[in-house]
């Protein structure tokens, strides 16, 4: 679990670092030296999707996405584990309806076959991470629910 | 019969603990599915375009510059200089931590983050003067709140995203609005301090307050940076937002010196944690914008509302109502992005400014966040000061009658919103 962790969080720092001084390079050029990288502006938005969608999953396992727990943490135990898991196949559900989604988006790319506006790159290509994370997001919600019918976990999601 | 189900699915989500995120895209996803005409397809790329508005690139930056400022001892400078300022009145060191907690909003942009730094030294401080621990604690968890309202806020850069309503422009609006409520909690202070006859402190020499100042204009800086930034045409908010992180980035490790280079990674893991957290939430919830737009549902409510013949103070007065309310339930960004799409189609049909509207639900927020059950300040405030949370309640209760005072006066006084950005940006 240790290098998963190190890894996850490698991968999330270095794409916040990457856009942040892509961003900056590029407001330096423009005001300093009146030039600027024209995929500057696109590449930082195409991190910062990955950063998202890769993040996701990483909330699930670090219990970091906000839920309203109000209601759930009164409830006797048994029935708590019952809504617990009623909640958690809402969210695989979700996870799921928008990987379809989104590999059919990464398809119809993929068929108009595009390139990017300033990279020299597919456009598929740049969106795969779309219904990669959501696969990520899918595997973490069917680990914790397994987590809560094990009766490992009280709630899925921390405040 | 679309608005009814999309709702109901919501709050049900919302109630059996399905995090907000989720909540927001799967009712959306399984309504347009039930009775919409858009495609699952379309879902998807309305969620990946999320990461391609614009003014949101600034949220990374600024909880990125947000970080890095709360890991060094920025908020102990701040500190140092409010009191060398304030220190000498009756209930000095109490208003040296109001006027910190100000200071530090203006870089930190989030009200929790702001009680953890103040409240880590002040609260332990107001105690060994003699103040009682309550009323350090409510002190602390109350001008806390100042972070969403003084700018940098990351609420206004997510209510400027989703009703494409000028950051810049919130930003600066939330100056006076933030200066009023700091001189309305100040002057609460001096009649408590007097009444209570509370300790003073020995002045400070002229030269420490020069000394603390030039020691915290370094942190001070970076709000000068971004609004006057901003203001001068210079920046875009987002690139604001990239400098003032880099900024933040070279004050904490090079001038500072508060932490090294190994350090770094981990802010940037913090940075990113919460970044995702929120980003998460708001990709959905412009899933929902989205569909609550071509479903034409906010138009509905506001012909419903309009032929009751509502009047807009009655409409303001029922929107306070709401907002207090979510506000109890959920953290601020979370209403803001739920209830803005449904609110703000209705409120600029009856005249309402985007503008003051903004800073209308922003001090909502503010509120909510000292209300329980769920108020985000309140739990902080406990934990940084060892209280329990019906205590850390208790002590900060009398100070909600401040907050909704202030409230009234920034609702039906719409001109304390907006005739800065008319000075400034006409």
């Amino acid at each position: 679990m240790g290098s998963i962790n190190r890894l996850e969080e490698g991968v999330l720092a270095t794409l916040l670092a990457l856009m942040t001084i892509l961003t900056f390079v590029q407001v330096v050029l423009r005001y300093v030296f009146n030039s600027g990288l024209v995929w500057s502006l696109e590449a930082t938005t195409y991190l910062f999707a990955a950063l998202v969608l890769f993040g996701m999953s990483y909330g699930v396992r670090t219990q970091t996405h906000i839920a309203v727990d109000l209601v759930t943490r009164r409830l006797p135990r048994r029935v708590e584990k019952i809504v617990n898991l009623a909640a958690i196949l809402a969210c695989l559900v979700y996870a799921l309806l928008m990987l379809y989604g989104s590999a059919v988006f990464v398809d119809r790319l993929m068929i108009l076959g595009n390139h990017a506006r300033d990279i020299p790159l597919p456009k598929w290509l740049l969106t795969v991470t779309m219904p990669l994370g959501f696969t990520l997001l899918a595997f973490r919600f069917l680990e914790a629910g397994w987590r809560i019918f094990r009766g490992k976990r009280e709630t899925e999601a921390g405040s | 019969m679309t608005a009814i189900f999309l709702l109901a699915m919501l709050f049900i989500l919302l109630f059996i603990g399905v995090p907000v995120a989720v909540s927001l895209g799967f009712a959306s996803v399984l309504t347009m599915l039930l009775f919409g005409d858009q495609s699952l397809l379309s879902s998807a790329q309305k969620f990946f375009h999320t990461m391609h508005v614009y003014p949101l690139l600034a949220v990374p930056f600024f909880i990125l510059a947000g970080a890095f400022m709360t890991t060094g001892g920025v908020a102990r400078r701040m500190i140092d200089f409010a009191n060398a300022l304030v220190g000498h009145f009756r209930g000095g060191l109490a208003m040296a931590a109001l006027l910190a907690s100000a200071f530090f909003a203006a870089v930190s942009g989030s009200a929790p983050a702001t009680v953890v730094a103040v409240g880590s030294v002040m609260i332990g401080g107001m105690i060994a003067s003699g103040y009682s621990k309550g009323f350090a604690a409510g002190v602390i968890c109350n001008s806390g709140t100042l972070g969403i309202l003084i700018p940098p806020s990351l609420v206004m850069v997510v209510y400027g995203a989703i009703t494409e309503s000028s950051i810049g422009r919130l930003f600066i609006a939330g100056i006076l609005p933030g200066i009023v409520l700091t001189v309305v909690m100040m002057l609460t202070l001096v009649v408590i301090a007097r009444r209570q006859n509370m300790p003073r402190q020995e002045r400070a020499s002229l030269q420490t307050v020069v000394r603390t100042f030039r020691e915290a204009l370094w942190g001070l800086m970076l709000v000068v940076i971004i609004l006057g930034g901003i203001y001068a045409g210079i920046f875009t908010p987002t690139e604001a937002a990239a400098v003032s992180a880099v900024y933040a980035f070279l004050i904490a490790v090079f001038v500072y010196k508060d932490i090294g280079f190994k350090d770094v990674p981990g802010v940037l893991v913090d940075a990113s944690r919460v970044t995702v957290m929120l980003m998460f939430i708001i990709a959905n919830a412009f899933m929902f914008a989205f569909l609550l737009t071509t479903e034409q549902i906010p138009q509905f409510a506001s012909e419903l509302l309009v032929g009751m013949g509502l009047p807009v103070w009655g409409f303001l007065l029922l929107l306070n109502l709401l907002l207090l309310i979510a506000g109890n339930f959920m953290e601020p960004t979370s209403v803001v992005l739920i209830l803005t799409p449904i609110v703000f189609p209705i409120a600029v049909d009856m005249g309402i400014d985007p503008i003051h509207l903004g800073i209308l639900m922003i001090v909502n927020m503010q509120i909510g966040l000292v209300t329980p059950p769920v108020g985000l300040n309140l739990f902080v405030t406990a934990g940084v000061a060892n209280m329990s949370l019906e205590d850390t309640v208790k002590a900060s209760m009398p100070w909600l009658i401040v907050l909704l005072a202030v409230l009234m006066l920034i609702t039906f006084v719409p001109w304390i919103s907006l005739v800065i950005p008319e000075l400034l940006l006409e």
